[in-house]
This record gives C-alpha cells, sequence and structure tokens, in this order.
C-alpha cells in the first residue's frame, strides 16, 4: 500500500534536478513535498529518511552547506575555484 | 558505489570507558571531596580512601601532532599512558603517585606548558580559529589569545583573584563557542557593510539572501541588467549572516574590523543566575602581531576587579555591586553611544529607577 | 610556489616570545616536514600583514553518505599557496569527558600524518578533535582509518552537533547524573541525526552535571542539560567547624552569599532550610569538604540556547524542572522526538528551536510537544494584559452573540 523509498527517491531526484540552480532545497522541504505529493496514508518521513539516504549513498545527490544544510545534484565547488 | 558497502559508518565515538584509568573506573560516581594542593594541581579522594592527583597544563590550542606525542609520552612516563582534556584546552594529567607530581611539572615547563587555571585564576581563554583557518573572521584569535595571556599570565600561574576568571574570544559574531557569557568576551567585529559582487546571481538564490538579514537591510536590485541585490547600509548592524549564505557579500576589511570588548557574563549558577557579558569597550582596531590596545585594556579591567571585588565575586556580581558608572570610570573606559542596546528588547537594558550613586 | 621560508615571518615571530604556549611555534615544528603548514604559515604572516583573512567556506566536500564532519576550505590565493589551495577541516567525535589513553592520541596522529597537515586543535569549541587541514582527496582515505581505528566524524551543518559533557562521575563528587554515559549514549543514538543533516539549522546537546555548569551548557546547547538534586545539601559539621577555622568567613562569604538567605551560621552549627534551596552550588564550592548535593539527583532539562546567529544571543530556559536520569533514557529521547517533529515541520530555514520557540511563544510550544506549563518555566509571570485567550463562554440560548471575531 505505502509507496516504496525507491519511488520516493526518484520523485525527490526530479524536484532536485528541476530546482537545481534556482532554489537549494532542505530535507525538510524535501520531505513535505514529498508528503504533499504522495499523501500523508502513502508516504511519512521514514520513507523520505530511506529515500534521501538512497540518493546519498548512491553518489546521485550531494549534501551541501551554504550557512545551512542542503540536498543538491553534485557539482564543482564554487569556491575551489581560485 | 560499490565500496559502500565495505566502509564503516556510523560507528560514533569510541566508548569512554576504555581511556579512564584504573583509579577512575573503581571509584567513578565515588568521589567524596577534592582540595586544590597548589595552583593547577588538585586531588580527589574517593569514598574507598584512593586520590587521584590531576596536573593541568596549559596549551596552545592549535597543537601539531609532534606536541601531542610529547603528551603521550609524558602520560606514559606519570600516569599509566591516561590523560585527558578540559573544555577549555587544556590538558590534564591523571597521577595516583603523588611524589610524580614534580617531575611531570617540570617536564611540563620543559616543554614550555605552564601548569595552573585552577580555583581563583584565569583559565585558558577559549577562542576559534582566527586568521589561522577562518572565512568570516574579523580579527586573529590565536595571536590575540597568546599576546593576551603572555600578559595574564600570573593569573594563571598563582590564585590570587577574588574568584574565577573566564574568558573567551569569537573572532566573529558567529561566535562559535560561549564566548557571550564569559567574565571577559573578547569578540571579532566588522564596521564595513557587505560589499555586493558582481556575479551574486551565479552563486547565492537571491530570496535566501534577502530572508537571512535579520533587520531587512537586503534588497533587491538590477544592476547592469543582472539581478542581484543592495544593501540599505543604514540598517546594517554587521552580523555577516548574509556572507554565511551568500560568498558573495564579503565584509572583511582591514581598516575597519577589530576588536570589541564585553564584560560580565557567566554561566555558573553559582549565587548568581548565568547571564550575558555586557559591552565595555565597542572597538579595538586590529594591531598585530600582538594587539597591545587590546592587551592593555584588559589587563585594566581584570585589575580594577582584582582590587575591587569581594571574595567569591565575579566579573558581574562586582560590577553590579559598584554600578556600571563606576565600572566604566574606574576602567578608563570612554562610554559612547554604541553601549546603548538598539535592538529588540533594548527598552529592557534601560535604568528604570531613580537608584543612581551621585 | 609560496615564498615561505625565504621571506621570513618577523610578525609571527612576535608571538614566539612570552610564557604562554606559543602557536606559531606549533606550526613552525609542522612546517619543517609539512609543505601544507609552511604555506599556512605564509599565508598567515600575510593576514598579520594585511589584517585580513584570506579563507573561503566551502559547501561541498565531505566523505561519502555523510553531510557533515567535514568542513571545506579554500585560500583565495592558491597560485601563490598551493598547497593548501584546498585546506579542509575534519571533525572527528571525541570520547565523552575527552579522556584518552595515550596509544589512542599517537593513533590519532599517526593517521593525521599520512593524510593531512599534522595540525589539530584539541579541541574545537563543540568538543570535536580538529584535524586541521587536509585536501580532498585524501578525506576519504584519512576517514576510513580514522573508523577502522574506532574514531567516528562528528556533527556539522543543519544536524545535531556532537554532544559533549564535563568529566562527570569520572572525576567530579557532584556530578548529579552520568554526564558521560548519557552524552555517549545520546550519540550513538542520534548517530542518523548527526551524519545526515535534516533539521531546519543545528541542534546541540551539552550535559553538565552540576549547576556549576562545566560544559557551558545553558550558554551554547540548544537543550542543555544539568545535573540538580531534590533533597538536602549533605553536611559533616565537623567539617565545618574545620572549614572555620581554616579561616573562611562563613557568615560573609557562604552565608551572605546564598542567592536565597537560606543558611545560618551560629559559629559552631550550620543549617540550612533547604526548602528554599535554590540549588546554586555557592555554598558546596566554598566548603568541598563539607557540603555536598544530596542523594535524590536527576537534572533540570532546558532549552533554546544559541549565539546571536540569526535573531539573537540567548539562554536556554527551563523545559523540565527535574527528571531522573537512567538509562536508557526513554523519557528524555521521546521528548527530545517531539521537539524535533515540531522543529521540523515549523521551523524556518536556520531557525534555531530557541527562536522558534521565540516565534511561536511557549505557551504554544509547549502545547505542541505535549509539556504541562509550569511556574518554574517562567522567571516571572507575564506583565503585560494583551492575553490571547482561545475560548470564550457563551450563555444558553444566546443567538445574538456575535460570531467569534475571525482570526
Amino acid at each position: 500500500m505505502a509507496v516504496t523509498s525507491e519511488t520516493v527517491a526518484d520523485a525527490m531526484y526530479a524536484m532536485i534536478a528541476e530546482y537545481q540552480g534556482k532554489k537549494k532545497l532542505k530535507a525538510t522541504d524535501l520531505t513535505k513535498a514529498m508528503i504533499e505529493k504522495f499523501g500523508e496514508a502513502e508516504c511519512d518521513r521514514q520513507v523520505c529518511k530511506a529515500a534521501i539516504r538512497t540518493l546519498i549513498d548512491s553518489g546521485k545527490c550531494v549534501y551541501t552547506y551554504f550557512g545551512g544544510s542542503y540536498i543538491e545534484l553534485p557539482h564543482a565547488e564554487g569556491a575551489a575555484q581560485g | 558505489m560499490t565500496t559502500a558497502a565495505q566502509r564503516k559508518t556510523d560507528i560514533g565515538p569510541p566508548s569512554y570507558e576504555q581511556f579512564l584509568p584504573p583509579v577512575i573506573k573503581q571509584n567513578y560516581g565515588r568521589w567524596k571531596y577534592h582540595e586544590i594542593l597548589r595552583p593547577g594541581v588538585m586531588v580527589h579522594v574517593a569514598r574507598s580512601g584512593d586520590k587521584l592527583y590531576t596536573v593541568r597544563a596549559a596549551s596552545s590550542r592549535l597543537m601539531g601532532i609532534e606536541r601531542i606525542r610529547r603528551f603521550a609520552d609524558l602520560a606514559d612516563k606519570y600516569c599509566g599512558g591516561y590523560l585527558r582534556f578540559t573544555s577549555r584546552h587544556n590538558v590534564e594529567f591523571l597521577l595516583t603517585d603523588q611524589s610524580k607530581i614534580e617531575p611531570l611539572i617540570a617536564d611540563l615547563a620543559r616543554l614550555g606548558h605552564p601548569v595552573g587555571g585552577m580555583g581563583n585564576a584565569i583559565s585558558a581563554i577559549v577562542h576559534t580559529q582566527g586568521w589561522v583557518h577562518c572565512h568570516s573572521a574579523a580579527t586573529d584569535a590565536s595571536g590575540v589569545v597568546k599576546a593576551v595571556m603572555d600578559d595574564l599570565h600570573e593569573y594563571f600561574v598563582e590564585r590570587k583573584l577574588p574568584a574565577k576568571l573566564r574568558v573567551a574570544l569569537a573572532c566573529c559574531l558567529n561566535m562559535c563557542g560561549a564566548v557571550h557569557c564569559s567574565d571577559i568576551a573578547i569578540l571579532g567585529v566588522h564596521r564595513r557593510p557587505p560589499r555586493v559582487q558582481g556575479g551574486l546571481k551565479r552563486i547565492c538564490e537571491i530570496p535566501n539572501v534577502i530572508a537571512s538579514c535579520p533587520t531587512a537591510a537586503i534588497r533587491p536590485a538590477t544592476v547592469n541588467g543582472e539581478p542581484t541585490v543592495e544593501i540599505d547600509e543604514a540598517n546594517c548592524m554587521f552580523c555577516a549572516n548574509c556572507f554565511s549564505v551568500c560568498p558573495a557579500l564579503p565584509l572583511a576589511d582591514p581598516l575597519n574590523d577589530g576588536i570589541s570588548i564585553w564584560v560580565g557574563g557567566k554561566v555558573s549558577n553559582a549565587r548568581s543566575e548565568p547571564t550575558f557579558s555586557k559591552l565595555a569597550i565597542p572597538f579595538i582596531p586590529n594591531n598585530p602581531p600582538r594587539w597591545p590596545e587590546v592587551v592593555t585594556s584588559i589587563r585594566r579591567i581584570v585589575e580594577v576587579w582584582a582590587k575591587g571585588a569581594r571574595p567569591f565575586e565575579r566579573m558581574g556580581e562586582f560590577i553590579e555591586r559598584i554600578g556600571w558608572p563606576r565600572f566604566f570610570q574606574e576602567a578608563g573606559i570612554e562610554f559612547r553611544k554604541e553601549h546603548i542596546d538598539d535592538y529588540r528588547y533594548a527598552g529592557l537594558s534601560y535604568k528604570r529607577s531613580a537608584q543612581l550613586r551621585h | 610556489m609560496a615564498q615561505s621560508g625565504n621571506n621570513g615571518t618577523p610578525l609571527l615571530d612576535e608571538l614566539e616570545k612570552g610564557p604562554w604556549p606559543s602557536f606559531v611555534t606549533q606550526i613552525k615544528e609542522q612546517a619543517a616536514k609539512n609543505a601544507m603548514c609552511k604555506d599556512l604559515l605564509a599565508l598567515l604572516e600575510r593576514s598579520y600583514r594585511e589584517k585580513v583573512g584570506h579563507w573561503k567556506h566551502g559547501g561541498i566536500v565531505g566523505v561519502l553518505g555523510y553531510g557533515g564532519g567535514v568542513i571545506g576550505r579554500y585560500n583565495d590565493l592558491p597560485e601563490e599557496y598551493p598547497h593548501i589551495a584546498h585546506f579542509h577541516t575534519m571533525r572527528v567525535n571525541m570520547p565523552s569527558g575527552w579522556f584518552y589513553t595515550s596509544a589512542s592520541l599517537r593513533t590519532i596522529c599517526d593517521i593525521w600524518e599520512r593524510h593531512g597537515s599534522g595540525l589539530t586543535n584539541m579541541h574545537g569549541s563543540t568538543g570535536d578533535i580538529i584535524l586541521l587541514g587536509t585536501t580532498t582527496d585524501q578525506l576519504e582515505p584519512a576517514f576510513r582509518e580514522l573508523t577502522e581505528a574506532g574514531f567516528d566524524l562528528g556533527g556539522s551543518g543543519s544536524a545535531v552537533r556532537t554532544p559533549s559533557c564535563c568529566v562527570g562521575p569520572a572525576r567530579c563528587e557532584w556530578a548529579c547524573y552520568d554526564t558521560l554515559h548519557l552524552t555517549n549514549d545520546l550519540t550513538h543514538t542520534f548517530q542518523d541525526e548527526l551524519h545526515r543533516p535534516a533539521f531546519p539549522y543545528k541542534f546541540k546537546f551539552k550535559c553538565s552535571g552540576c549547576p556549576n555548569d562545566c560544559v557551558a551548557a545553558i550558554a551554547r546547547a540548544d537543550m542543555s542539560i544539568i545535573g540538580t538534586w531534590r533533597d538536602d545539601i549533605k553536611i559533616d559539621q565537623a567539617e565545618v567547624r574545620a572549614a572555620a577555622q581554616a579561616g573562611l568567613d562563613i557568615h560573609r562569604d557562604v552565608c551572605a552569599r546564598c542567592p536565597t538567605q537560606c543558611m545560618e551560621w551560629d559559629g559552631n552549627t550550620l543549617a540550612i532550610d533547604d526548602a528554599n534551596c535554590v540549588k546554586c552550588m555557592h555554598c558546596i564550592n566554598a566548603m568541598p569538604k563539607a557540603l555536598a548535593p544530596g542523594d535524590d539527583r536527576g537534572a533540570t532539562i532546558l532549552l533554546g540556547s544559541k549565539a546571536p546567529i540569526v535573531q539573537g544571543a540567548q539562554l536556554s530556559a527551563v523545559l523540565v524542572p527535574f527528571v531522573k536520569l537512567e538509562p536508557p533514557y526513554r523519557e528524555l529521547k521521546d521528548l527530545v522526538q517531539r521537539i524535533w517533529d515540531f522543529w521540523c515541520e515549523n521551523g524556518k530555514n536556520r531557525e534555531r528551536v530557541g527562536e522558534l520557540v521565540q516565534r511561536v511563544g511557549l505557551g504554544n510550544f509547549l502545547e505542541a510537544i505535549g509539556v504541562e506549563p509550569l511556574p518554574e518555566m517562567l522567571a516571572y509571570p507575564r506583565d503585560n494584559p494583551y492575553v490571547f485567550y482561545e475560548e470564550y463562554l457563551e450563555a444558553e440560548g444566546d443567538e445574538g452573540a456575535a460570531e467569534p471575531a475571525a482570526q
């Protein structure tokens, strides 16, 4: 009945890709968006947590820090370029 | 990522239990009392009668591995290999043989580490990274601390103050550490509003930057057809919050960065309740390598307190008793507009009575 | 190449003088055998000359799977100081109470000799072992060796930060609960929350064993757990008399300094009105051999302290006046979870728990996390009459009553 963490991970990935470069998303932003998208009966914070872990452990997404922690697609470090 | 499975993660810190010396394991939670035997040396006596001697030595906080290895050697030589660090960057050697205290202190002296910082003394200054490693530093940390502690060294190695003295330094308002509740807080401050760099939009999200400002001093703007932000300079209080969110808004400036001094805070509940430090000196320009004006100001504050305080009176309790006007006078501090709070709840700091000394 | 070593470091050399241990000497010692430290010395000398820092904050580097524990640093003059073009920090979670064996310290030193600058902070402000300066490619190998040796990274970013505690029952007769055990337990329980940032902002735990608060929990932890007791202070009257004979002015320096004036000394016997004692620790600090905290020990839990960024500095405020703290600490962990749930749901980006409480009001916050309001939570009740009553009464059959005002 409940949506799988893989499905949520795919939906999160699509959202992160869509917002990349426009708005940085936090874990809480993604979690709220997914619960809204799939409904409280289908999706909860634990599933979202597992989905984020899938995205990070697979290297598809990375954590970033700019005054707070975000989840983004991997990209070159701005500060590293001289 | 095939390697992910072989990696160990989430193991957490090693258990402290494996690092406790036998005398602690045997008397864990069963200590009876302690006494300071001499500056930097105390004994804890257990209900069993066992005794644990602690020798506390200063460190420079920033240490190379060679120095840590020397500490390990001393722990092997005198303490069965056991030692600890304190929350204020001191190193503590844990001994059971009282006769080893003197030779340990002599070895520490040869290595350049004074023993002290216990009881009615200044302990080591808790501090941050400064120019050594921080992106938002308004001053150096280690250098200021070194200069101040060289000067206050006598108060570390002796116990001649009315109470304990806790000094902390943070190199910007981010305040890594409990600077804001110290007897004396040394705080790096910026005084020039952020300069908006070209291409800001490529590195930073403009709505995020605008939202980061506690006084709403950042507004959207367009420069040469490109979206960016502008700073309402009159409303900037130099918190650097925007810079933490967006590196294209640097505040650091050699002419305008420097140090402010705050006094009278504490975290302990003893006698009076925990309280914030209050502004004593709004600004002293950076004067490396030894910040003589900072060193002199702090010594003067310490001496005013040391001379006037009653036994057990911490800096803030002393100032509360004599009143801030007299403190400013005795410490030779010019009172300025900057001493008057103008942020949230500022009115709570106004004097709302006629109880004044004339 | 940087000109380090060629043109010398005249300004930094001034900081090798004087009796206090010199950080410059430490960097120089490492610079003799490590190119990173040589560049660092030269760049720092430049900062001393120019009165400005040369570091940029990174935001991406880390070890695989973690969102914290590594702080990215780059210098803004990489052509001139190439060996510290990348100079990242690794935060290593210290053992509770900062206890070590010489062997464990040497292990860390050896790892950092192989994979970094050889410079450290013992310790950083939050309490971690700070390994100061390495390149991106060395992060994974260093992490692997650290975990093999039984160490893990600490927290950074919008996550649980490395919890820390005072020396506690290991060496202090005043510890009112086992600060080391609780700190270690919380750290292990919340490993996921520590390594994978999922909060609006940071969350810090600090555990002090008594109200002296040696780790400054009340000033710098979102949750400050401060040991206290409920029964009577233990008195050894013979030792009180001994302290008086040894020169302590018990009337002036103990009784008169008691914040609730709950003590009396007649020259022979010390009497304490324990019902009025607020557990400040002053008298116990003054006479450690004569007085001690009672036996019914536990802790006060306070919430919300923080440094100024973003909305201003705060001290923690009482949330639970007294709680017994014994493993497995279920009651405490449930409370923490309820706080996090509400914070994750309602916190703005970079809003600490203390700021959230200010914004929504303590009363509403307590309701949301299911904690009863108590007078102990306040210094004094409100003195402003603008009360947001949530309901009002209507007389039966009061047809003509106005509809409740729109919100």
